[in-house]
């Protein structure tokens, strides 16, 4: 059985039988009449046999992957952020952010080869941008550098204003386990205020097993 | 011939009853009357309440013989001001009212197993009569819609049909939509999804009482609910049907006691 999320610019893949580690192929390489058994993610109704909701995927990937009873999931994607706040184990909060935080991971992916950026080396900057989109704040960086900023300098307040909108969007927690694909961006990750426990691009695959597992239809248990 | 009377709000039911006595046919103003797109109606501002828009959209291209909008503490503000641009852009009497009916007639369609659109149809429909809802039988609620019948009906289909009515919805089949404690109930026992049109000023309304309720959901559209929107109302319901599934004797019983929190509670 193949599993699948589907995100804008990455899909995530994982075959059931197969003991392997799930892979990552970017979205406009897939064969267009590419399909997967079970899907999330914004193609999942297009190209999945089956599809779960995407907030329900990263709930239940969550609850599988925190042992915290009470705590705090963000899933940064290419498109839209999404949070879900546990109490006692259960969902207590959620949201989906698609238009205020539209294009974000996709603008900070972009920015990293238009300026060429090597996000493993920059410094977490002590002030930022105030950026409520991505597309807006892309004018607060060109502002930035024709005032005399360095294109880096520019390009870290801007992740640094991103960063903090996802933090407030997802209730300002102390403590916040991240998903999606930012994860891997340490300058993202050091400019939020609080703890931050990455949790990785495969969350929302954890929750399709989950899924299987509430129906009955996973055979072995997962590690 | 039949005069045709455009409604905003609820009007007093003495405006109701006098516009049925002379047999005239009720428009309500505030539901999409005309195939038109929202972007044909240019009075308002863009961001505005989508309800006020659908006003100014239906008034400015219906044939009507006069309006009657209601703009007291059943109503809002903002329709106050919508009231005086109908006023002035409209040959026709545009008449407001401040409607503080107090006399309850009862909400037994919001507490029905009718599916959620359809309740929400017959609520709307209601405020035309001078007649109590007919009798239904009371559900057991495992969801609720709190909030104003939205501008786009189709995210109601979303809901099971067990979902109970609160807010000002069950305060217009109440025939009292200026009760504000009618209004403000919810029962802590379901969850409840709190929704308001954008730019709407009950907003703050349903995002306070969302954020008080123990398992609440705040949702605000404008014309169209989003595909967003939609998912996180999928969402919102299947994981608390999975909560009440995994830990039923978590779920609290209420008492039926005939109050506003006379709903039983989610199973």
């Amino acid at each position: 059985m193949l599993l699948a999320d589907f995100g804008t610019s990455y899909t995530k893949l994982f075959t059931m039988a197969e003991d392997t580690e799930p892979r990552i192929v970017p979205t406009r390489e897939l064969d267009p009449t590419f399909m997967a058994d079970l899907a999330t993610g914004h193609n999942a109704k297009r190209r999945g046999r089956e599809s779960v909701n995407e907030l329900i995927a990263l709930a239940k990937g969550g609850r599988r992957l925190i042992a915290e009873p009470d705590t705090v999931l963000l899933d940064c994607g290419s498109r839209d952020i999404k949070f879900i706040r546990y109490q006692g184990f259960e969902v207590a909060d959620m949201g989906w952010n698609a238009e205020c935080g539209a294009s974000m991971g996709f603008t900070i992916e972009l920015l990293e080869s238009y300026y060429n950026v090597d996000y493993t080396t920059v410094a977490v900057p002590k002030t930022g941008f105030s950026v409520t989109c991505g597309v807006l704040g892309m004018s607060n960086i060109f502002d930035a550098v024709v005032t005399g900023s360095s294109e880096t300098e520019a390009v870290a307040k801007f992740v640094r204003g991103i960063a903090r909108n996802a933090f407030r969007f997802a209730g300002s927690p102390d403590k916040i386990y991240l998903s999606g694909g930012l994860c891997d961006n340490p300058l993202f990750v050091g400019c939020f205020p609080c703890e931050v426990i990455p949790l990785g691009r495969f969350v929302l695959l954890e929750g399709l097993k989950g899924h299987l597992r509430t129906k009955g239809l996973l055979l072995r248990p997962t590690p | 011939m039949k005069k045709i009377i455009g409604i905003v709000g609820i009007p007093p039911l003495e405006i109701i009853r006098q516009i049925n006595e002379e047999q005239g046919r009720i428009v309500d103003l505030d539901e999409p009357q005309l195939p038109l797109p929202m972007n044909r109606e240019t009075h308002l501002p863009q961001v505005y309440c989508a309800i006020l828009r659908t006003v100014m959209l239906n008034a400015m291209n219906m044939h009507l013989d006069r309006v009657y909008i209601d703009v007291g503490p059943g109503k809002c503000d903002c329709a106050l001001h919508v009231a005086t641009v109908l006023q002035n852009f409209l040959t026709i009497p545009v008449i407001t009212t401040r409607n503080r009916d107090s006399e309850g007639f009862g909400y037994p369609i919001c507490r029905s197993n009718l599916p959620l659109l359809e309740k929400l149809q017959a609520v709307t429909k209601g405020v035309q009569s001078c007649e109590p809802s007919p009798a239904h039988p009371a559900s057991i609620p495992t969801a609720g819609f709190w909030g104003v019948p939205p501008r786009d009906f189709s995210l109601l289909s979303l809901f099971p049909d067990s979902t109970h009515v609160y807010g000002w919805s069950r305060c217009m089949e109440n025939k009292t939509p200026a009760d504000i404690d009618l209004e403000s109930y919810c029962n802590p026992a379901v969850p409840t999804v709190f929704f308001a049109q954008s730019f709407c000023a009950k907003t703050a309304l349903a995002k306070h009482l969302a954020e008080r309720h123990p398992k609440g959901l705040y949702v605000d559209c404008d014309v169209n609910a989003g595909s967003s929107v939609r998912a996180k109302i999928e969402a919102f319901l299947e994981l608390s049907r999975d909560a009440a599934t995994a830990a039923p004797a978590a779920s609290t019983a209420s008492i039926d006691n005939g109050s506003p929190g006379d709903d039983h509670a989610a199973g």
